[in-house]
């Protein structure tokens, strides 16, 4: 390797100490020993549901939260190890895009005011010609044009596409490596949410920066990231490229999302995966999806299953590629492969 | 006759001195044991709509024009009091975030039996308590949780029992309104199988409005695309969404970009163009055709002519010029 990855997440693991009552304390496994790395200029997605811990990753990264171990690099400092202005030189590499456009910007500040207050944060372009320019760059950079005119405006006089935008350009505006985009078109209208993906994925093509893309969406995970990641409490369950992850999915969560994203035809209540992903202060034992698992029940309920936490395995022959594509799954489905 | 007839309906808002017509001449009808999905982006009308046939349209808005039939009876212009007579009884409602609505501090059964026991006086206590369980077995809650408080359940589960509850009484047609849009994937996947099966078991009749193709399509028959404020396309969902990009039969331009801008899986793994532009300021005299500024095909008469449904197939009407034949 000539160059050290943009982001290397090393076993990461954040846990939360909660009180139940006066004298029980239960712990919360958020984030359960979890690696990947992003390398520079690619799209990385996390996909999962409410309570996977894909947030608590983004915040870990963002470094809004202490992990309870685990190694976080970009590119290629430890982060826990800087202090003072290394700390924030560093934090200037990454930047983050929120689910709600309507929350995230200041509704008194001008889209000029919103976009120039990362530069002043960072105490950067502080000649104010320099300043004016680097917010047009980044207005005409995120596609609001012409941007003179824009950067007048007050949030409330923009559409939502419009305002997930000027998120985007106070992101870019400090230039970084690494755009942590959590759920970045849940929010918009459909009609909305093409251009928002095209925009982002327009800006790694011309500046190289690179994404951790988080979303409940397989289908939109798949669209726009490069690899995709399925997480399920606290777990990577399945990792590798996106079609590759899509065309065969190893792990059954992630044929389970698949096919309630499938969307063709009514589904059955049976073909749903039943039940409900359990409490992270819950973890089962064994492998954490066994409760809920079709093959666990197809396959009369293996001890391997209960007892065993599955790891990560190269599946296929994809195992031997250099991005390979990895599942945690003692059962793990092989069958499709060739199939078109 | 149909179980509900709205014809040409239309809903102002008054905003501040100006008007804001955001249903403008819509007609429908649900067919008994049928569901038919409204489909449609923010600020398309489709929310209320909604609220309008259960006459529950916020106080600033007025119904100008349009009648509303429910099993033939006129519901424009009831009193309150009259039409408090019909609500749950014949028509019930779920509404967006209708898991939050459930009182936190009392038991979930409790709170059915006390509307079934609010709309039907005579029934007595151990008669609704059989009818909370079956309700609840109905929607896959277990009797063991039936006497569980709303917070012990997840927001799927909180989604059933608002369900089961506004299918206390009986209602004829269940008006849901983005029922599964603050759930997870699997949960909605859930919920929306759980209303297919009810509405085919059950042969309940279905209105659910949703901005999400993929939701409408697991669950009804019909559907009616709007936008700024009326019916653009109207047909069998089978035909208009098809399998998937490839053989939707959808003929509107936006219901066509609607369908682009969903992911499909199936098809080719690249981003569609998306549609620039915003709907039009609906508090504002309409000229032409209300989607020309975004329309990738305008001509010179979608910007000076309003368009009229042209009939494509049995049960599918479209409203564009581009579709009449020449």
């Amino acid at each position: 390797m000539s160059e050290s990855p943009v982001l290397k997440v090393t076993d990461l693991v954040v846990h939360f100490e909660t009180r139940r009552g006066f004298r029980q304390r239960t712990t919360v496994r958020a984030v359960d020993g979890v690696s990947f790395d992003i390398s520079q200029g690619e799209i990385l997605a996390l996909v999962g549901e409410s309570g996977c811990g894909k947030s608590t990753i983004a915040m870990s990264v963002m470094r809004l939260l202490e992990p309870t171990s685990g190694r976080i690099m970009v590119e290629g400092q430890d982060l826990a190890a800087l202090r003072g202005r290394e700390l924030r030189r560093a934090r200037q590499r990454i930047q983050m895009i929120f689910q709600d456009p309507f929350g995230s910007l200041d509704g008194r500040q001008t889209v000029y005011e919103s976009v120039a207050e990362p530069l002043v944060v960072h105490r950067l372009g502080r000649e104010e010609g320099e300043r004016r320019r680097r917010v047009l760059a980044a207005l005409d950079l995120a596609h609001l044009r012409p941007p003179e005119r824009l950067a007048a405006n007050y949030p409330h006089e923009l559409s939502g596409g419009q305002r997930q935008r000027v998120a985007i350009a106070s992101a870019m505006v400090l230039e970084p490596a690494l755009v942590i985009a959590d759920e970045p078109v849940s929010m918009l209208d459909v009609s909305a949410r093409a251009g928002i993906l095209r925009l982002m994925m327009d800006l790694r093509d011309r500046t190289g920066v690179s994404y951790l893309f988080i979303t409940h969406e397989l289908a939109v995970a798949w669209m726009v990231a490069d690899r995709l990641a399925v997480l399920y409490l606290g777990r990577v369950v399945e990792i590798g490229t996106s079609p590759e992850v899509v065309a065969n999915p190893a792990h059954p969560y992630t044929r389970a999302l698949l096919e309630v994203t499938g969307g063709d035809d009514e589904l059955g209540e049976g073909a749903v995966l039943a039940g409900e992903t359990p409490s992270a202060s819950r973890v089962p034992e064994g492998c954490r999806f066994h409760p809920r698992c079709p093959l666990y029940a197809e396959r009369g309920q293996p001890e391997v299953c209960r007892t065993q936490d599955p790891v990560l395995c190269g599946v296929g022959q994809a195992a031997q590629a250099e991005r390979e594509h990895l599942v945690a799954c003692h059962f793990p489905n092989t069958d499709d492969r060739g199939a078109p | 006759m149909s179980l509900l007839a709205i014809h040409e309906l239309s809903v102002d808002y008054a905003l501040g001195g100006g008007s804001l017509r955001a249903v403008d001449s819509v007609s429908l009808e649900v067919e008994r044991g049928e569901s038919v999905g409204v489909v449609g982006e923010s600020g398309c009308g489709k929310t209320t709509l909604g609220l309008a046939i259960p006459l529950l349209l916020p106080d600033n808005a007025t119904i100008p024009q349009g009648s509303i039939q429910l099993n033939g009876e006129e519901l424009v212009g009831l009193s309150e009091e009259a039409m408090r007579r019909h609500r749950w009884t014949d028509v019930a409602f779920i509404f967006q975030g209708a898991m939050n609505a459930l009182n936190p501090v009392q038991r979930v059964d409790r709170q059915i039996r006390e509307a079934i026991r609010a709309h039907e006086p005579t029934t007595t206590k151990d008669e609704a308590d059989d009818r909370v369980l079956s309700l609840l077995d109905l929607v896959g809650i277990a009797p063991s949780r039936a006497r569980s408080y709303p917070h012990e359940f997840s927001g799927g589960m909180r989604q059933r029992a608002m369900i089961a509850m506004s299918l206390a009484c009986q209602p004829s047609l269940l008006i849901a309104d983005e029922p599964t849009t603050a759930l997870d994937v699997i949960s909605q996947a859930q919920i929306l199988a759980l209303l297919a099966s009810l509405q085919r078991r059950e042969s309940l009749s279905l209105l659910m409005i949703s901005h999400d193709l993929a939701a409408i399509k697991r669950v009804c028959g019909r559907l009616l695309v709007m936008y700024a404020g009326i019916v653009v396309e109207s047909g069998p969902t089978r035909l208009l969404l098809g399998h998937g990009i490839r053989d939707a039969q959808a003929a509107h331009p936006y219901t066509q970009a609607l369908i682009r801008s969903h992911p499909d899986l199936q098809g080719e793994r690249q981003l569609a163009e998306g549609l620039t532009g915003h709907p039009p300021d609906l508090s504002r005299p309409m000229v032409g055709c209300r989607f020309a500024d975004r329309c990738p095909k305008a001509e010179d008469r979608c910007r000076m002519i309003a368009p009229v449904p042209v009939t494509l197939a049995p049960g599918h009407l479209a409203s564009c010029h581009l579709l009449e034949a020449t």
